[in-house]
């Protein structure tokens, strides 16, 4: 008897405790769970009244969830989006541009032959777990990336080797915060790839520790900590008290929050469950721009869409075939009916943006007469063709599907027809990159706005069976971009890649479609994000009013 | 041979006097309005169909992209339904949707019939193991949601209309196999049967010209019904992106296809819609009809 009295006044005071919690929950209007025992709530409760600051946190909605947050060894988007946030680099880019701007280096020099990087380190920098950022960490770092397999670490090995050989031969620490970098050769974009996103410092005691797992469980510089990560559903990242940055950063925590479909996602932002939309359709863009609460973001454009022609199958190995699709399609019509004039009509395999574009290319017009001529004098068999369309709306292509069906109509009036396929994403990318697509859709964001990261990522022979999707092989542009690569006069290099795309526009491995704005969507309350061109940046300037 | 004669006389008094079951099956469909409504709607869509490209003042694909005013424009005396995103007469695009979407409804029923009633009649007929067999596949195949079987199937056979076609016939199989199993286990006892049984005619025969035509009434119904079921799994299919494939104007397709101009341009997506539902609300109206008409135990 006694006991089940104690027992009911217990459970009467748990009712009478929740009841009360309900009602501070409301009005603070955070979805916390109330506490166990009632001591310790009554407390919470308290403390929670007196606070007057309400804890900035930004829930920023993304098309898909991150593959790893070791920056290391991704290579998709997603993945960057969170990374940068905890980790840092030596150097970082502008904030809507690619220069390059100090990071964890203060300062740096280039000798003469531009072999040899000297590196000076911010002082008093720690990563999460206490370790000091020092110049032996970043050369641990480098050691990390030097020895691992090309599949581990991927864009260590596209952008510092060549042939299997390092560019960088060597990293040393002279003393505690000044490390220097060897090359083997001297590379022109050098500086805008050590400040990419993938080259950014772990702390090497996590690393480590760690080892294979190290992406589960993040340990960085940067102005914010991991928390937590609910796979396919959202990332957590909290403020970092201790970052060196005075006042920064202005939010206390972010979640990255996965929602796939681009009108759900708009959806969550209208009704008030996330703060910032990625990826919103140009078609919805009118919809954001006519509500009083929402304010629409462009991220500034560094990126190709493409039709690619896979070079080594019939009956795109003729080039004859590849000028005749050029000539076919109608690009100004696609990029005002389907990126609704949020692009534009792309002539070379890069953004007019970068140095090196060569401007006097003129691109092939809308001519799908002189399209019959080609395909007449070529000698093409009239088969059907798979033209390949992208599942999943991409920055660079709002709706892949919408622009095959285009393409399938302006092929089929110069006599090619066509059938429109799909598979899943990763299966798509494998499958075009092993060559088995006719024509299909693709694209590419910039990942240091040099050129050498088009056009030498992308159509190289040595880049069959990584980005050259379209297997375009041609001797002497390789020699024009391997000659680039090592150029350090801005002025010869830009003429080497300016000869590169007037063969590849002879050439036509690809039909160049647009040069897109990735639009955003963000409440209004929410200020100093600035989108970054290479598609993904650090929050720590961000704040919500 | 006096016999004889006035044997066949007397057949045929009867069939001048008695009226014939399906005469009055029509008379009893008659009564029913909604079941008429439903006959005309369906021959209305069987007409739109038959007679599409008269009527349609435009091809299937006839994009107009480099025209701004002519995409997604609303209905118009041009353009009676308004146009699409690629500027195509949505008007046109529903109208040859019908024989899409009729085709795939008739020609998936009827496999599925053929291979339904082939496998029922078996089933029935033989029974034992051969039914246990049977029975037990349908059993399983209806365990699945049926659209969820036919997703399966047609990822196994790659998405095109006409594997979507073929999976539709799939999932309907048991169905139809059911329902005849059912009448052939109490047909085969009827005394007509027994007697044929008796004077020895081959089993062929009494399958196929005996029970098989007095099992089937039922299967009329089911059909229709099925057809309404039919042309809204394709649709659905279709919509998924596993049924028909651009340009063909499917009407789930153009549906899928225009979701995203649900706020702004409404006309895309209503009239694909709305000729969905009548073409199934007909077949359901015109099905229920022949229910009523054609089963005994509904008459008073």
């Amino acid at each position: 008897m006694k006991k089940s009295k104690l027992w009911s006044f217990g459970l009467i005071m748990l009712l009478a405790l929740s009841v009360l919690l309900a009602a501070c929950s409301a009005e603070e209007g955070t979805t916390e769970e109330p506490a166990e025992t009632s001591e310790e709530t009554n407390d919470g409760t308290t403390t929670e009244e007196t606070e007057e600051a309400v804890p900035q946190i930004l829930v920023f909605g993304r098309g898909g969830d991150s593959v790893s947050l070791d920056p290391a060894i991704v290579t998709d988007g997603e993945s960057f989006k969170v990374t940068e946030n905890i980790f840092e680099t030596l150097l970082n880019f502008g904030e809507q541009d690619t220069t390059i701007n100090p990071g964890l280096a203060h300062d740096w020099e280039v000798s003469e032959d531009g072999l040899e990087y000297t590196f000076h380190l911010q002082e008093g920098v720690k990563f999460h777990d206490g370790t000091d950022f020092n110049a032996e960490a970043v050369v641990k770092n480098v050691e990390r990336w030097k020895g691992g397999a090309e599949e581990q670490f991927y864009y260590f090995n596209s952008m510092f080797k060549a042939e299997g050989k390092d560019i960088i031969a060597s990293v040393e620490a002279t003393d505690d915060l000044t490390v220097v970098f060897t090359l083997s050769r001297p590379q022109a974009p050098f500086l805008k790839n050590i400040a990419m996103s993938p080259f950014a410092i772990a702390s090497p005691t996590a690393f480590e520790a760690a080892g294979e797992s190290f992406g589960d469980n993040p340990v960085g510089t940067g102005p914010f900590t991991f928390v937590e990560w609910k796979r396919n559903d959202s990332i957590t990242v909290a403020k970092n008290e201790e970052y060196w940055q005075e006042g920064l950063p202005k939010l206390d925590t972010i979640i990255f929050r996965a929602i796939p479909d681009n009108s759900a996602r708009l959806n969550a932002l209208m009704t008030g469950e996330i703060d910032l939309a990625d990826g919103v359709n140009p078609s919805d863009a009118q919809t954001v721009e006519s509500n009083a609460d929402l304010q629409l973001i462009e991220r500034p454009s560094m990126n190709i869409g493409y039709l690619g022609l896979t070079n080594t199958r019939p009956p795109f190995d003729n080039k004859l075939v590849r000028q005749a699709v050029n000539y076919a399609i109608d690009k100004q019509a696609i990029v005002d009916a389907f990126f609704q004039g949020r692009a534009e009509v792309a002539v070379n395999p890069m953004p007019s943006s970068i140095s090196g574009y060569n401007e006097e290319i003129a691109g092939y017009e809308y001519n799908p007469e002189k399209a019959k001529e080609l395909l007449a004098e070529a000698g093409y068999d009239g088969g059907e063709i798979e033209l390949w369309a992208m599942p999943v709306p991409r920055p660079y292509m709002p709706d892949g599907q919408k622009v095959a069906e285009a393409i399938q109509k302006n092929l089929s009036d110069v006599g090619i027809p066509s059938k429109i396929v799909q598979f899943e994403w990763a299966t798509y990318l494998e499958k075009a990159k092993n060559g088995e697509a006719d024509a299909f859709l693709l694209g590419w964001t910039g990942d240091n706005g040099d050129a050498d990261n088009f056009i030498y990522t992308l159509l190289d022979k040595d880049t069959i069976g990584s980005n050259n999707y379209a297997h375009y092989s041609n001797d002497e542009v390789h020699e024009l971009l391997i000659a680039a690569q090592s150029e350090t006069d801005e002025e010869v290099r830009s003429d080497l890649y300016k000869q590169a795309q007037e063969i590849i526009h002879e050439d036509a491995p690809w039909v160049p479609l647009a040069h897109s704005i990735p639009l955003l969507a963000g409440k209004k309350g929410v200020t100093g994000y600035l989108p970054h061109p290479t598609g993904s940046e650090s929050l720590v300037n961000v704040s919500i009013e | 041979m006096p016999e004889l004669v006035s044997n066949s006389v007397n057949l045929n008094v009867k069939e001048e006097k008695v009226v014939g079951p399906w005469k009055v099956a029509w008379r009893s469909f008659k009564k029913s309005k909604a079941a008429l409504v439903g006959t005309a709607i369906v021959v209305f869509f069987i007409l739109l169909a038959i007679f599409g490209p008269l009527i349609a003042p435009e091809g299937i694909n006839e994009q107009k992209l480099s025209d701004p005013s002519l995409r997604l424009a609303p209905p118009s005396s041009d353009y009676w339904l308004g146009t699409d995103d690629f500027g195509r007469d949505i008007f046109s695009r529903v109208v040859y949707g019908a024989r899409i979407s009729l085709a795939v409804g008739f020609l998936s029923v009827i496999l599925s019939v053929v291979a339904g009633s082939f496998l029922g009649v078996i089933a029935g007929f033989y029974g034992r193991f051969i039914d246990t067999i049977i029975s037990r596949i349908f059993d399983i195949m209806l365990a699945f949601p049926s659209i969820l079987l036919a997703i399966a199937i047609v990822s196994i056979l790659g998405p095109s209309l006409q594997n979507a076609l073929i999976a539709i016939a799939i999932i309907n199989i048991p169905n139809f196999g059911r329902l005849i199993r059912s009448k052939v286990l109490s047909v085969k006892e009827e005394e007509y049967i027994v007697a044929a049984k008796a004077i020895g005619m081959r089993d062929s025969r009494i399958l196929w010209r005996h029970i098989l035509p007095n099992s089937f009434s039922p299967v009329i119904v089911q059909g229709t019904l099925a057809i309404a079921t039919a042309i809204i799994e394709a649709a659905a299919l279709s919509f998924l992106g596993l049924g028909a494939e651009a340009p063909q104007p499917e009407w789930g397709k153009m549906l899928a296809d225009a979701r995203v101009h649900l706020m702004t341009a409404p006309w895309t997506m209503f009239f694909p819609g709305l000729a969905i539902m009548l073409t199934v609300l007909g077949f359901n109206l015109m099905g229920d009809g022949l229910r009523d008409a054609l089963d005994p135990k509904m008459k008073n």
